[in-house]
């Protein structure tokens, strides 16, 4: 059942041209996740949480906004987990029936994510007995972050995305910054120019595959 | 390159059509080692079954394209891949493109 349409062919080479890069941007964009959704979730779980975690736990052991001692945590942790969801459901959809490479690709990027956070979590979770409250924030944080940055970097490498790579350098360089300010700056840090750089790397993202 | 009137480039009577040409320019998007299934492709291009079945069958007599059935648990699946050859002969026709747009001109 072919039509006269399809068999047709073109007058002038410029429309088959425009043709094939309608088509690859269309099939870009039902195979690749919308970047806003990838990177707005954890933009907004870094903001949010760090955020409170800096008004909770400010510079030099100060208290601008009084709250209990286990919110900043609990948000960061349920915040997480349903940007974690979310962004994994998103991920999934866009690659759905799409068997090879890029899968298995994708599989192993995400068990190296689990395996360091994992990681991570177990070394600090066992020194974090021994090491002074303020010191704590900075270890989990900073250490996690500078995780994320690396990460992100990695992934530029294997997916060849330049955007990517900068997010991941700039996640990694104002994490150090912020460490080296101290305890609480961290968190204003992390909150302001990671959280926002999340958000600017979605942004950015969708901006140039329309 | 300099091109002379009456010495261009000929464009592949396989993938110069409308919708064969549509259907190689999404299958050359995924990573070369990417099978898509049937179903997803075809909402992708919004193209009826009976119509991408034709243009792939002409696509695979070609060589351009690999379809290959399998299973997935119970249900049939059939895969479909963009061959080296698809993908070589898709980048000889855009450069032929090019080449009809500006003549002399080098492509990249």
């Amino acid at each position: 059942m072919t039509s006269k349409d399809d068999e047709s062919i073109f007058g002038d080479p410029g429309d088959a041209l425009r043709l094939i890069e309608r088509e690859r941007g269309n099939t870009m964009r039902h195979v690749t996740p919308d970047p806003r959704l990838m990177y707005w979730p954890w933009g907004l779980t870094w903001l949010i949480s760090f955020g409170l975690s800096f008004l909770r736990f400010g510079p030099d052991g100060r208290t601008l906004v009084a709250m209990p001692a286990w919110v900043p945590m609990t948000a960061l942790t349920a915040l997480l987990i349903a940007a974690g969801i979310f962004t994994g459901i998103v991920g999934a959809r866009s690659s759905r029936d799409i068997a090879g490479r890029s899968s298995r690709q994708g599989l192993m990027y995400g068990i190296s994510w689990s395996a360091g956070f994992t990681s991570l979590a177990v070394i600090f979770g066992r020194v974090s007995d021994s090491m002074p409250e303020p010191l704590l924030g900075l270890l989990w944080g900073g250490g996690m972050v500078a995780l994320v940055g690396v990460l992100y970097m990695a992934g530029s490498a294997i997916w060849v995305e330049r955007d990517m790579f900068v997010l991941g350098a700039w996640i990694s360089v104002v994490n150090v910054i912020g460490v080296l300010w101290g305890p609480g700056w961290h968190a204003l840090v992390l909150a302001v120019a990671g959280g926002g750089g999340l958000l600017v790397a979605g942004l950015v993202g969708w901006l140039r595959r329309r | 390159m300099t091109a002379i009137d009456g010495d261009l480039p000929e464009l592949d009577p396989v993938i110069h059509a409308q919708a064969r040409l549509r259907v190689v320019a999404a299958l050359s998007q995924l990573d070369g080692g990417d099978r898509i299934a049937f179903p997803r492709l075809q909402e992708i291009l919004r193209m009826t079954a009976g119509n991408l079945s034709v243009h792939l069958r002409k696509l695979e007599e070609a060589g351009y394209v690999e379809v290959t059935k399998t299973h997935r648990g119970r249900t049939p699946a059939t895969l479909v891949h963009l061959t080296n050859r698809g993908r070589f002969a898709f980048e000889e026709y855009v450069n032929a493109l090019r080449t009809l747009i500006q003549p002399g001109e080098e492509t990249s």
